[in-house]
Formats: structure tokens, C-alpha cells, sequence
């Protein structure tokens, strides 16, 4: 355990940025925070919950995979190890089962190059970041318990950081780290994460609607009337830390040349799901959100929550962002309540 | 635009988008929001959850149609007689506002004798729309506090576009719905900058902010702001009246931007026909569009990512987008190609940026005078009229007054559509858009997921109808009107009427407009893309 001057952030970052690739909280011209290349001059500490997880930066919105020119084939890999600074528990954890998702079955060398040398900084929260924070529900925040190579707790004019890994040891030899009192720090930081939890309450419709899924005991209704108002923005989806679907196109330029290209997709696109002969098994927009929901908080893989409840890492961005209210958290609301009043 | 600019004095949508929020009661007319303005479409959809009351008037069962608490579904083409018909009602049970039309309105005498004509019986029979509807509307909306008209196209895209719109604005004047916040004449513009391509003049009868090409004073304001003479003071000509000089001859060349009429514009053979008698066509466009292929020139031209400026937007708000990326190729910004055509055409325009051609809006165009670049680049854009550095802009327009002092009913009579079916041509096309592609598809066909969404033209048509017909879903069929015929394959749906046909003019495959009428508003010059005759049948 460590503490580094609240001061001294900012040189510190200077300084990984000579080795790393360093994505930290920026704060944009007109105010919004987003995760970008670290820079002096936009960095900030006081960013709440960014609007989008730094999923952008595991899985870019869209990706080379391979180009052919004049005959020749090259497949451009990402170069340099990564570092993110800053970002918040439950993001972590998105990384993390993303990640696990991810290299599970096959390799994939495109997003493994982003994200095998990628180093994790997490900031622990004191509280919820806004009022759509569950990640106590979801057992991923507001600390995170493992997967990080550093954390940081803040304390004011200065962070307690603890290491998560043998790399993040390695990161606290810089100079730049003071040493601390172990015992006492381990009593701040055990303080810090019970005040925390303790204000972020616990959304019980959480576990109701997953054991009401689980026992196949939900109305049909709930989403249709979900289904009848969602606009297919896709983006739930495109805010998710967790959610990695892409589509792979072919953009041919003449007989020689040409790119494959990858790019996010949605799951509520009727396209995502329509097969070659034209049968679409999740026909209808009440069935496409069915699914995405049931993905979430029912047909999750086991192994890939790693510690957490389910494939929901409680950011509450969905419920954010949905222009017409179809969050993880009413969704889970309109199932316990087994109502359809708002 | 006209209708509006006649009524009130301006032409643009009266109130804000985040007053949506607010209000009690919406007429929906001719917009399919969800789809078309969907982050609109989502706060309709928001305001019913909170309790406020929906009526729409389409023909179609369109996606708002599952939320609405009154669905008008009047015959195509019948808007002034359906609109007529609800001020009628509320004129006959005097629950109109007197002391609104006393106070802000003139003509209401000659409102009162026309709609007088339009007894719900006879609307009944024009619309087919019931008369306990049409009752259960008008009481709705002439009572409720705040209600705001929402329409798009479904309105404007008539000969008679002008005429809906001036009906919709006597509608909100009688029940005073209009010049407060959470109310007003709301049309919703279809592109991201439509309302400023207008409000820079990019219209034949004036200049920036409105300002009349006729008038001898704005002639020489301009004269002595470009330093020149001899600025002409005749009006020019619409896009329908370009196409129909060029067939005749009368226009020798064409400089298009950013639009695609081959696939655009009704009549496409004609079209096709016009724009290959010029002598010189100039097209401007991010993509090798169907209109681009025929020109002499092509200028490519940066896309929205790779330009900074400004754009404004339905409600009147003008908001910068910076650059974000660098134009590829030999693409250039559209403001330095128009100053390149103009240097070698041996004008220089002397600016450097898109903020010195602000700064010159900012001092020639009233309207506009306060919405600086300096202020864009602080926040998050300004509504005109803003005359002023220390104006705050304006959320809405006519609050306490009009634009041109009292509001004026101009009342009309119905006129049914142009090209009315017939025994041959039994069918009724109606033309529209889907949720994901825009226009003629120039950008939104390249994209590789709306592709996957939507890959091809599809003829909507009733379950009844095509029973009739022996047209299976899927089936290709074939829609003839007297200027074309298209393939494309059928969607049987209930979202049609009977003996209506609704496809799109996304798909150079099928382009819709080889079938639509060449007819257009008198005053506008928009066509009438909403209505013509057609037949259909099923390939072999």
C-alpha cells in the first residue's frame, strides 16, 4: 500500500505516458468528461460517471481487421501497451468479463493485442456517481476486489493506492508513491468501502426479476410494452461496458484492393438475428429485448461473470441514456413488480 | 414555410424541442416521428407515460398510432378537410379562445364563413374519418392548456401543402395554441440543416434572414456589403420550376450541392431528361450520387466529420460542429469550393474560416446579428431571432405579439389530390421514408449495418388488398403509375389502408419517384409526393 499527493497525479500520468499509451478522464470543451489519450491540459479528476464506459478503447467502434492493396494483404495490429487510469469499479468489471468473453473460446488477436499488456487503474467510488448506480446490486462496485493492477481511494489531498497485481507493484516502486503505515491504511480503506457500499443501496428487483426469469414467470406483456416503444437506437447496447457483438463487413474498392472491417453491433437490430432464408427467430422488438434481457440477467455463462451477479455490471447507463426509459433497472423494475405503470 | 410566413410572419417551427416536455396535448399531423425524428418520437412517447394526450392524424397505423388516444385516419390527401372539419366543431361549440382571436388575430370572419361549409358530416364523408372522432379531437385539443401541432412532410408534400399549413396555423390561433410556451405550430425539418440552408436564403425570393430579393433596400444592403452592383431583384426559380426551364431549354446549366434529384424529385425519367439537355452540370457532393454521374463536373466536398461550421437545426437553434477528421482525397470544405468557383470566376471572397462567413451573417442578417461564433464556441447553440451579442435567443416566437402583428386566419377550401385513382390506376402511392436511410441513400446505403436493416425497396400494401390480388408476402410485384413503372417485392401489412400503397425513394433499385406526379403547390413548388394514382400487380 501507497499514497501519492493529489498534486502529483498528474506528473505521475506524465510519466507512465513515456511507457504507456495512457487513457485517462478528460474534460472536453463544453464540459462532458470522456476516457481519451491523457493530456495535462484536459485531465480531470472530477468526472463522476463518464458518460461511456472506455469500452471505445478494448473493442474500437470500429476496426480494420484486414486490407488488401494492390493484391498485397496486411493486417494491421495495435501497437503499444495500454493504460486506464481512472476508471470506476463497475467498469472494471465490464472490462473484465468483456475480456473473458472475449479470449474464451477463440483467440482474438485484435482484441487481445489491445488488452493482454493493458494496464488497470481503477478509482474506487465514495458513492453513487448519479442516481442510476447499482453496482452493489451487481457485485461490482463501488470497489473493486480483484482483476485491478491498482487502485486508487481518495482521501482528499491525497490517494491511498493499492497494488491488485504483480504489476501494479512494480508500478508503486516510482518515486513518486510514499510509503504509508499498512495497518492504518487497510482501516482507512476498510472504512472507505463500508461507507461507500452502505451509500449505494441494494435495487432488490435485481435477484426478484433474475429468479422470476430463472422460473420462467414472467408476462409476455412486459415486453411487449417495452417492445412498443423502444426506438432500435441500439443504444443500451452501444453503452454497455459488457456487451461485444460486432459485425464484420467487406468494403471492396476494385478487383485488388479492398478492407474487412468490424464495428459494433446491437442485438436489437432486426438484422442481428434475421437468418439467410429471411426467418427472424427474434421476429418482433418485444423478443429481441427479451433476449438482450434475459443475456444480461438469465443466459449469462457462468464463467464469464467471473465474481460478479450476472452479465450486468450495474453502471446504470442504459437507464441513463434509453430516450424512452428501457434501463436494466426498469426493466428489472416493470418484472418484480410484475406491473407496467412507470 | 409560406403557409407559416403568411399566417404569423415566420416560417419555422414556433416553439422548442425540450418544450415537448411540457405540454398536455399534441396533434401529430404528417410526421412519422418515431422514425424520422426519433429522439422527438422518444418524448412523445415519454409525455403519454406522464399523461398527456395524443392525437394523430395518418393514414398509416404508424408507430405512434399504439400510443395514441385518438387516431384520425383520414384519406389521403384530405388534411384541410379533416382540419376544417375540427374547427367546425369548435367554433359550433363555442369553445374556441374569443378573447385570443379578439386580441391577437384578424379575419376570423372569413375563418368562420369557410369552415362553416365543413359540418362533421360532410368531413366524414371527404376523410372517412368518423364524426365521434373527429368530435372527441376538436374538444380535446381547443381545451387543453398547452397543445402543440407536430407535422412534417405527410403536411407539405401536396399541392395543396401550402393550404394544410396555413390551416394548421388557423387551427392553433382559434384555440389560441399558439405564441406561449409548450404550444405552437411545430414543423419539424427533415435534415440536420434544412432550417438554415433556408434562413441563409438558400430559397429563389431572398437573402439571408428572409430579407426580400425584391425589396430595393435589401438589394443595396447587400450591394454595399459584397461591394458590388446590379444585384438582381428578380425572384429565381424552385427546384420543380429549374427542371421544367431546363426541359424547355431555358436553363443552360445547373451547379447542384448536396442534393440528388434523379432520385429526388418526381417524374424521374423527365428529370433525367432536363438535367441531360443542359448544357453544363455542375454537381457538389460527398458521394457519386445518381445526379453526379450525369455532370460535367463533380466538385467532391468534405462530409459533416471532416468541416467545421455551423448547422441549424428544427427549432430554430444554431449550433458548431468542429472538425474531426481530415477530408480524403482531393475533398475539399464546401465553403472553399464555392470561393474557389468564385475567384476564378473573378469574384475573390475574402474569408478565411467559417468564422469570418459567421461574422459577415452575424452583420447582415438581423435575425442572426447576436448568434457570434465567439458564443457558439462557449455553449450549446442559440435559437434566433437573437439580434443581439446580449440577446439570449428565443425558445419561442410570437409571445405576445406576431411577427407580422396580428396573426391571420387564412382560411381554405379542400381541393383533393392532383391524380385521384381510377378504374385503371386503382391504387393511391403514398411516398415516404423508413427508419434507416435517409433520402435517396447517397450516405446511408454505404453503411454497412442500415444496409443489413433495410437492403431493399418494399411496396407496403393491405392484407385485404393483396388477398384480393393473389400477392403473397414477399412476392415481387410490379407498380405502374402514367410516368413509370418499378419492381420492388410486397410487404402485406395492416399499416396501410385499403387500396393504398406506401413505398420509399431510398433505393435507386425501385426509384419511387419514376412514378410520382410532376405536380406541385402553386406557392412552394413542392410536389406532391404524398399522393398519386398507381396500379399493382404481381410479377409472373
Amino acid at each position: 500500500m501507497k499514497s501519492i499527493q493529489r498534486e502529483h497525479l498528474a506528473g505521475l500520468l506524465e510519466r507512465w505516458s513515456e511507457r504507456y499509451k495512457v487513457f485517462a478522464p478528460c474534460r472536453q470543451g463544453q464540459g462532458e468528461c470522456i476516457f481519451d489519450r491523457f493530456d495535462e491540459e484536459t485531465f480531470t479528476l472530477d468526472y463522476r460517471k463518464p458518460h461511456l464506459p472506455p469500452k471505445a478503447e478494448y473493442l474500437p467502434q470500429s476496426e480494420v481487421l484486414f486490407e488488401v492493396r494492390n493484391g498485397e494483404y496486411r493486417a494491421p495490429m495495435p501497437e503499444g501497451d495500454r493504460l486506464f487510469f481512472g476508471i470506476r469499479a463497475c467498469d472494471m468489471m465490464g472490462l473484465r468479463q468483456a475480456s473473458h468473453f472475449m479470449n474464451r473460446d477463440v483467440v482474438d488477436p485484435y482484441y487481445r493485442s489491445r488488452n493482454e499488456g493493458a494496464v488497470t487503474v481503477v478509482m474506487a467510488c465514495k458513492g453513487p456517481q448519479n442516481e442510476t448506480c447499482f453496482c452493489t446490486t451487481t457485485g461490482s462496485g463501488p470497489v473493486s476486489s480483484q482483476g485491478f493492477d491498482l487502485q486508487l481511494y481518495d482521501f482528499g489531498d491525497r490517494f491511498l493506492v493499492e497494488a491488485g497485481s504483480p504489476r501494479g507493484n512494480a508500478l508503486l516502486e516510482e518515486d513518486m508513491f510514499d510509503a504509508v503505515d499498512a495497518i492504518w491504511a487497510q482501516g482507512a480503506i476498510q472504512t472507505f468501502r463500508d461507507e461507500a457500499s452502505r451509500a449505494i443501496p441494494v435495487v432488490p428487483a435485481v435477484s426478484e426479476a433474475m429468479e422470476m426469469l430463472r422460473n420462467e414467470n414472467v408476462s409476455d406483456e412486459v415486453w411487449d410494452y417495452f417492445g412498443t416503444k423502444c426506438i432500435v437506437c441500439g443504444g443500451c447496447a452501444f453503452v454497455c461496458p459488457t456487451c461485444t457483438c460486432f459485425n464484420v463487413t467487406d468494403s471492396v474498392r476494385d478487383r485488388e484492393s479492398g478492407v474487412r472491417v468490424r464495428a459494433w453491433d446491437a442485438c436489437l437490430y432486426g438484422g442481428f438475428t434475421k437468418e439467410a432464408s429471411g426467418h427472424n427467430p427474434r421476429g418482433t422488438q418485444a423478443l429481441r429485448l427479451k433476449r438482450r434481457h434475459e443475456h444480461k440477467l438469465r443466459y449469462y455463462s457462468e464463467g464469464d461473470i467471473l465474481d460478479g451477479l450476472c452479465g450486468c455490471v450495474g453502471c446504470g447507463r442504459c437507464s441513463d441514456f434509453c430516450p424512452v426509459g428501457i434501463g436494466t433497472l426498469e426493466v428489472v423494475r416493470a418484472i418484480s413488480r410484475n406491473t407496467l405503470s412507470p | 414555410m409560406a403557409g407559416l410566413a403568411a399566417a404569423f410572419g415566420s416560417g419555422a417551427m414556433t416553439n422548442s424541442i425540450n418544450e415537448v416536455d411540457d405540454a398536455d396535448l399534441f396533434f401529430v399531423t404528417g410526421t412519422n416521428t418515431t422514425a424520422q425524428h426519433p429522439l422527438i418520437g422518444s418524448r412523445l412517447i415519454n409525455a403519454k407515460e406522464r399523461g398527456a394526450t395524443l392525437i394523430l392524424a395518418d393514414p398509416r397505423h404508424i408507430q405512434l398510432a399504439d400510443f395514441a388516444d385518438i387516431h384520425l385516419r383520414h384519406n389521403i390527401g384530405t388534411d384541410v378537410a379533416l382540419l376544417n372539419g375540427i374547427m367546425n366543431i369548435i367554433i359550433e361549440e363555442d369553445i374556441y379562445d374569443r378573447e385570443y382571436v379578439e386580441r391577437r388575430t384578424e379575419n376570423f370572419e372569413q375563418l368562420r364563413s369557410v369552415v362553416n361549409r365543413y359540418s362533421p358530416r360532410v368531413v366524414e364523408q371527404i376523410t372517412g374519418v368518423d364524426v365521434r372522432d373527429l368530435e372527441a379531437a376538436a374538444r380535446a385539443y381547443a381545451t387543453a392548456e398547452k397543445a402543440m401541432i407536430l407535422y412534417a412532410m405527410g403536411i407539405t408534400q401536396h399541392t395543396t401543402g401550402t393550404d394544410n399549413v396555413k390551416t394548421c396555423a388557423n387551427l392553433a390561433m382559434l384555440t389560441g395554441h399558439v405564441g406561449k410556451p409548450s404550444t405552437g405550430v411545430n414543423p419539424l425539418r427533415g435534415q440536420n440543416n434544412v432550417q438554415g440552408a433556408c434562413d441563409m436564403g438558400g430559397l429563389p425570393n431572398v437573402y439571408s434572414g428572409y430579407q426580400q430579393v425584391s425589396s430595393e433596400d435589401v438589394k443595396k444592403k447587400f450591394e454595399e456589403a459584397w461591394a458590388v452592383d446590379g444585384l438582381s431583384g428578380t425572384v429565381g426559380l424552385t427546384i420543380t420550376g429549374m427542371i421544367k426551364a431546363a426541359q424547355r431549354g431555358d436553363l443552360k446549366a445547373l451547379y447542384v450541392m448536396g442534393e440528388n434529384p434523379m432520385m429526388s424529385d418526381p417524374d424521374s425519367a423527365h428529370v433525367e431528361l432536363a438535367l441531360s439537355t443542359l448544357e453544363f452540370l455542375v454537381v457538389q457532393d460527398i458521394f457519386l450520387s445518381e445526379t453526379a454521374r450525369l455532370a460535367d463536373v463533380v466538385l467532391p466536398a468534405a462530409s459533416f466529420a471532416e468541416k467545421t461550421g455551423t448547422y441549424t437545426n428544427t427549432e430554430r437553434k444554431v449550433q458548431l460542429a468542429f472538425k474531426a477528421l481530415d477530408p480524403p482525397g482531393s475533398a475539399w470544405d464546401d465553403w472553399e469550393i464555392i470561393c474557389e468557383v468564385s475567384r476564378r470566376a473573378g469574384y475573390p471572397m475574402a474569408y478565411d474560416s467559417p468564422a469570418d462567413i459567421l461574422d459577415e451573417i452575424n452583420r447582415v442578417t438581423p435575425s442572426y446579428g447576436g448568434i457570434t461564433y465567439r458564443r457558439l464556441k462557449i455553449g450549446y447553440g442559440l435559437q434566433w431571432p437573437c439580434p443581439s451579442e446580449d440577446h439570449p435567443g428565443t425558445p419561442y416566437l410570437h409571445k405576445e405579439r406576431f411577427t407580422r402583428g396580428l396573426g391571420s386566419f387564412l382560411p381554405c377550401d379542400f381541393k383533393p389530390l392532383a391524380e385521384v385513382p381510377d378504374s385503371e390506376y386503382d391504387f393511391l402511392l403514398t411516398t415516404g421514408r423508413i427508419y434507416y436511410h435517409f433520402h435517396t441513400g447517397t450516405m446511408t446505403r454505404r453503411i454497412s449495418i442500415l444496409d443489413r436493416e433495410a437492403p431493399e425497396p418494399r411496396v407496403e400494401i393491405n392484407p385485404g388488398d393483396a388477398k384480393r390480388l393473389g400477392i403473397g408476402d414477399n412476392d415481387m410485384v410490379e407498380l405502374t403509375s402514367r410516368r413509370g413503372s418499378i419492381k420492388a417485392k410486397a410487404e402485406i401489412t395492416s399499416r396501410v389502408p385499403s387500396r393504398v400503397i406506401f413505398s420509399t425513394f431510398h433505393f435507386h433499385e425501385a426509384s419511387v419517384n419514376l412514378l410520382t406526379n410532376p405536380v406541385h403547390d402553386p406557392v412552394a413548388g413542392i410536389p406532391e409526393y404524398k399522393g398519386c394514382a398507381v396500379k399493382i400487380r404481381r410479377c409472373a
